[in-house]
């Protein structure tokens, strides 16, 4: 026999507040609905789902796909650095350790 | 004559059987107590207490090798239990008391979103995907820094939390009367 009730967690992290939200909800209970059901929304006002990516444990997932028991869904933020001028940083700076050793 | 020697023979053959299959039937494997000791650790496998994961920390407790104040994410309920357990003084904490806690902030300046962190994080405190900013949730957090060394961008740091209600323990009195002292002028 299946459970009708889950228990799933809504997770949006900051550097400085965090929150971690644990709901019971009926199977078949989607990310979005989820989310909306946690309060999360009212808690921090910036989240906008059209704009913040959302996922369950680590992996992004669409906002209409169905949970499961235990899982965790977390909302993300966009990222504030380049990656790839992050990349280019740190290459010139090997590159300068390098010439540095064989001068 | 022959009869005791009989009886008192096969009494014995019978009890050696008994052993024999008692031994068989009723065998442990490994050390009961390590298992017991290892199921009242968290299994973060932090490494804080100088060991290399949960399971040999309670090898060297169970030898009597090791303090059992050393738990730092176990804190001071893992230390009572195990003092339960193990019929020992529970000792003065001092362990987990020199060390302040620490958790990891993500400088989300400097993040890329790479997931490294999120992989080694035992607790699963970091919240984050690929490119997307990743941050720890604090409550979570142990603070074992297992998810310093291998970010890239080295953008993660351990910050002491500040000491609020639910984390703040009276001072030991050999401490408070240092600080009581008048300054020297």
């Amino acid at each position: 026999m299946t459970e009708q009730r889950i228990k799933v967690e809504v997770a949006y992290a900051k550097q400085r507040e965090q929150a971690l939200l644990e709901i019971e909800a009926e199977r078949g209970i989607t990310v979005a609905q989820a989310i909306e059901r946690s309060g999360i929304l009212g808690r921090f006002p910036e989240i906008d789902l059209a704009v913040n990516k959302v996922g369950i444990h680590g992996k992004a997932a669409r906002l209409d796909q169905p949970l499961a028991s235990g899982d965790r869904v977390e909302i993300y933020r966009p990222l504030i650095a380049d990656p790839k001028a992050a990349r280019k940083r740190r290459a010139g700076e090997a590159r300068k350790e390098s010439r540095a050793a064989s001068a | 004559m022959l009869a005791p020697i009989l009886v008192i023979g096969i009494l014995a053959a019978l009890f050696g059987l008994l052993l024999g299959y008692s031994a068989i039937r009723f065998r442990v494997e490994g050390d009961p107590i390590v298992d017991q000791i290892d199921g009242l650790l968290p299994q973060t496998q932090c490494g804080q207490c100088g060991f290399p994961g949960c399971r040999p920390y309670a090898e060297a407790v169970a030898k009597g090798e090791a303090e059992i104040d050393l738990c730092t994410p176990g804190g001071e309920a893992t230390m009572l239990a195990l003092a339960d357990l193990l019929g020992r003084e529970p000792g003065s904490g001092e362990g987990q008391a020199e060390r302040v806690k620490r958790v990891a902030v993500i400088d989300e300046q400097a993040c890329i979103g790479c997931t490294v962190c999120l992989k080694t994080c035992p607790v699963d405190a970091i919240v984050g995907t690929t490119r997307q900013l990743h941050a720890v949730i604090a409550s979570e957090c142990t603070g074992c820094e297992l998810c310093v060394a291998p970010c890239p961008v080295d953008c993660i740091r351990m910050v002491p939390v500040a000491s609020d209600l639910s984390g703040w323990k009276w001072p030991y009195p050999a401490a408070t009367a240092q600080a009581a002292q008048p300054p020297v002028a």
